[in-house]
């Protein structure tokens, strides 16, 4: 094939987009500037829905990482949801922490199930040496727990009549004031106290 | 034969005596020990209201566990006159006939916290004072403490002093609390949320229900913003 034979027709076409371009150069100058000015102009602007679709909609070789993204949100919801309806471990205190806010799960051990002829008071302090327990059940003077199998579950039972006792453990001399069991807490002296009401409060 | 009813009175008088002498109900001289270990200038005036505690008939005044605090308080590290300043707090309590089991409480827990003593006395003090309010407020809305012989007007109830007092007593601790938490002093439907709970919570074990019912149905969520702002002020 001759690649210099050039047909009669497409020389006078050539000659007269020459001529037309020609006549328009001063039009045309910045043209590809102004369009690109004006698309932008134009582009639709996405919200939350149209930002998660975009994220959302498969497109050629990001599939995998799509895939990924709806699988870590899904996860946080799932994990979010748990952790709000109080199906983990804690998670009422952790909550409680987080917003600021007493627990609402009034009645535990101490108000539901009283040992013997007192209230028990539990704590899991595995590596500690001493624990005990103060409140206004004992002029808040210590009163040891024990750990007789070494479970590192410590112990004691008090016997208390009804009404409402403000308390803490102190493992190893450090004070804590947040009994997982506790029916709430009360910010005392800048630090936490448990408080257990015993023998009702639902008339009880 | 005769002398029998005689010889069983003396025994069993002498078996009070010995349970007695083994209770060891404190005295005002163990009192007077005691402060002046600490040492306490006014102990005049400590002494005569502790009196006046001791021989109120009703209530119980807890002399035991008030004198366990000033012993304690006697021997925890700190300057005199801020242990003064404490037993004077609980002397002017008992001096206007307010129930001194909460500020007992507070202050033990205080101490065995080992917190400052002018921040203990400060705070003590906020407490005496919400009674003070408080009681003034039942007093404003016809709720009063009863008094042998005592007539009372048309709209008002008496109620017996120890529900009285456990009324006022809770009432008290959980204002203060709510304001030891960093509670608003203005936000009074929380105080009000925090009342009404705390209050509902004793019902059927501490107070009686129809109490509690008395004191929320007369007593509302401005009263008691007023009450705290009273305080705070």
């Amino acid at each position: 094939m001759n690649l210099d034979a050039r047909d009669p027709w497409d020389e006078l076409l050539r000659e007269t987009l020459q001529r037309d371009v020609a006549a328009a150069s001063d039009s045309l100058a910045g043209l590809e500037n102004r369009v690109v000015e004006r698309l932008g102009d134009r582009s639709p602007r996405r919200g939350f829905l149209g930002s998660l679709k975009a994220l959302v909609a498969p497109t050629r070789g990001a599939r995998w990482g799509q895939l990924t993204v709806v699988g870590a949100t899904a996860c946080a919801c799932l994990l979010l949801g748990l952790f709000f309806g109080g199906r983990f471990p804690f998670a009422q205190h952790a909550q409680s922490a987080l917003l600021g806010e007493a627990p609402a799960t009034a009645k535990s051990v101490a108000t539901r199930s009283p040992v013997g002829n007192g209230v028990l008071f539990m704590l899991p302090a595995k590596d500690a040496k001493v624990v005990s327990v103060v409140g206004s059940f004992s002029e808040w003077e210590p009163i040891p727990l024990s750990d007789d199998n070494h479970d590192g579950i410590w112990t004691t039972e008090i016997p208390l009549a009804p009404g409402r006792y403000e308390y803490a453990f102190i493992i190893d001399g450090r004070w804590f004031g947040q009994d997982p069991s506790a029916d709430e807490y009360v910010r005392s002296f800048g630090e936490y106290s448990s408080v257990r009401y015993v023998g009702g409060g639902d008339g009880a | 034969m005769t002398k029998r009813p005689l010889v069983a009175a003396a025994v069993v008088a002498a078996c009070l005596a010995g349970l007695a002498a083994a209770v060891g109900a404190v005295t005002l001289d163990d009192f007077a020990t005691v402060l002046a270990s600490v040492p306490v200038e006014n102990q005049a005036r400590v002494l005569a209201a502790l009196d006046l505690g001791m021989k109120s008939s009703c209530c119980g005044f807890p002399a035991d566990q008030t004198y366990d605090l000033f012993h304690r308080l006697a021997s925890a590290p700190g300057a005199a006159s801020d242990k003064e300043a404490i037993i004077l707090v609980f002397t002017q309590a008992i001096e206007q006939g307010l129930p001194i089991d909460g500020l007992l409480n507070k202050a033990f827990e205080g101490l065995a916290r080992s917190v400052a003593l002018p921040w203990l006395g400060q705070l003590l003090g906020q407490r005496v004072r919400l009674l003070e309010e408080s009681r003034d407020l039942f007093y404003s809305r016809g709720i009063f403490r009863a008094t042998p012989g005592a007539s009372v007007a048309a709209g008002a109830t008496a109620l017996p002093p120890s529900r009285f007092d456990a009324l006022l007593s809770n009432l008290g601790d959980a204002l203060g609390d709510y304001l030891e938490s960093g509670g608003s002093p203005f936000e009074s439907q929380k105080i009000y949320d925090e009342v009404q709970a705390r209050l509902t919570q004793l019902t059927g074990s501490v107070l009686v229900a129809a109490d509690v019912e008395l004191l929320l149905s007369r007593i509302g969520s401005e009263d008691l913003k007023q009450v705290v702002l009273a305080v705070v002020s």
